[in-house]
């Protein structure tokens, strides 16, 4: 497989003052492009026993049914050259539909849903698609400048075919009016970047009266990818 | 022709009830080979210890000697309050000498796209015959060298910025 460049613009600035935690925390210099022949022969091999029956419907893991805007997401997950990337291993994770996460950090004075938890996993199909059903997340401060609120946001983690395709990264809703006050999103320089980031809403794959449904396409980097079974 | 790649964001600072998994996978290691640990402390530009990293191994090389593993070769750990990572280590062949002992990919709330990097052992002989590291400039190849500290255990800190910025990747 090949890894070309990306554009410039295309991956967020790794210091971007907006930003507060990047000032000390992105590294300074560019990231040196070399040849090593592991990256791009191998990958951690998930087994599909790790994925258990409810890690695609998020819905599913309390006592009863959860607070919020059921949706579902689905898209396709492709190499450069719109290749389906296969029986590839994807985890989400988000806050629940007051704006807050599962997690002992998070003291946003927003209520927990003991029927959320906001957290999945599941393996690509033949087709490189995915598919998975999840409460609408919230918008939630996050104290970084005054009125710092985060737009409603999925956090993807894909791992490829191939150890270099590693990727992690947020998908967005449209017409969030939070977009332009959001650093995180702005630490993108290219608008068309930007804007792969925002999933595109689907009658189509909206579910009766059950779920509106959203896809999100992703593309990994590299080319002439060669399929992996697991 | 436009690659309309997807790009990264950030993992934030609450990945780690939907990452726990892998580190539950990945926590007793099962191997076959003889084992090392690689642990040290994940830094921002003051020095500072960052305690909502992660850092991902990945030890092509050493898969072979982990069938019994639930990942095998693949480990996640996260950064504790005082910013230390501990990784478990199934060495490689002799025969991959001079390759990495593991490659490493580093996360963090204020790091919007993650980073690659790879850890040598210093007393591999192989060293000078590295392909990757003799990529690496001179000077800073030592940001990717783990200090041996006894029987088994080695140190490799990870500076995000600094003198000691650590050589991060992007591969060709």
């Amino acid at each position: 497989m090949r890894f070309e460049s990306a554009e410039p613009g295309v991956y967020p600035s790794l210091i971007y003052p907006p930003y507060i935690s990047t000032v000390k925390r992105g590294p300074t210099r560019e990231p040196l492009r070399i040849r090593a022949a592991e990256p791009v022969q191998a990958n951690i091999s998930a087994s599909p026993s790790l994925i258990l029956p409810h890690d695609t419907d998020l819905t599913r893991h309390g006592q009863g049914e959860p607070l919020g805007e059921k949706i579902v997401v689905t898209g396709r997950v492709l190499d450069e050259d719109g290749k389906p990337v296969r029986n590839s291993l994807l985890e989400v994770w988000q806050c629940n539909s007051a704006g807050r996460y599962w997690h002992k950090r998070d003291q946003h004075d927003a209520p927990l849903d003991p029927n959320f938890f906001g957290f999945g996993k599941m393996l690509t199909d033949d087709d490189g698609r995915y598919r998975f059903v999840t409460i609408k997340p919230g918008p939630y401060p996050w104290g970084n400048h005054h009125k710092a609120w985060r737009p409603a946001h999925i956090h993807f983690s894909l791992f490829g075919s191939v150890y270099a395709q590693r990727l992690v990264t947020q998908m967005y809703f449209p017409s969030d009016p939070l977009f332009d006050y959001d650093p995180i999103f702005q630490s993108i320089p290219d608008l068309a970047a930007r804007q792969r980031l925002i999933a595109r809403f689907s009658l189509e794959q909206t579910v009766d009266d059950q779920m509106l449904g959203y896809e999100f396409d992703i593309v990994l980097r590299g080319r002439d990818a060669t399929p992996m079974g697991l | 022709m436009a690659s309309n790649i997807t790009t990264s964001q950030t993992v934030g600072p609450f990945p780690h009830e939907a990452w726990a998994w892998a580190v539950s996978a990945s926590a007793t290691l099962h191997s076959s080979a003889p084992t090392i640990t690689i642990s040290g402390i994940l830094r921002d530009g003051d020095g500072v210890p960052i305690s909502d990293g992660w850092i991902e191994a990945w030890m092509p090389d050493a898969a072979a000697a982990e069938t019994a593993q639930q990942i095998p070769g693949f480990r996640r750990v996260a950064t504790n309050d005082n910013g230390a990572f501990r990784i478990e280590v199934s060495l490689p062949s002799p025969a991959c000498s001079g390759k990495p002992v593991l490659f490493a990919t580093v996360f963090a709330r204020g790091l919007v796209k993650h980073q690659f990097s790879a850890v040598f052992l210093e007393d591999d002989s192989g060293l000078a015959q590295s392909e990757i590291l003799s990529q690496v400039p001179a000077d800073r190849r030592p940001t990717l060298i783990a200090r041996k500290q006894g029987d088994a255990r080695y140190h490799w800190d990870i500076w995000m910025q600094g003198e000691q910025e650590t050589v991060f990747f992007d591969y060709v």
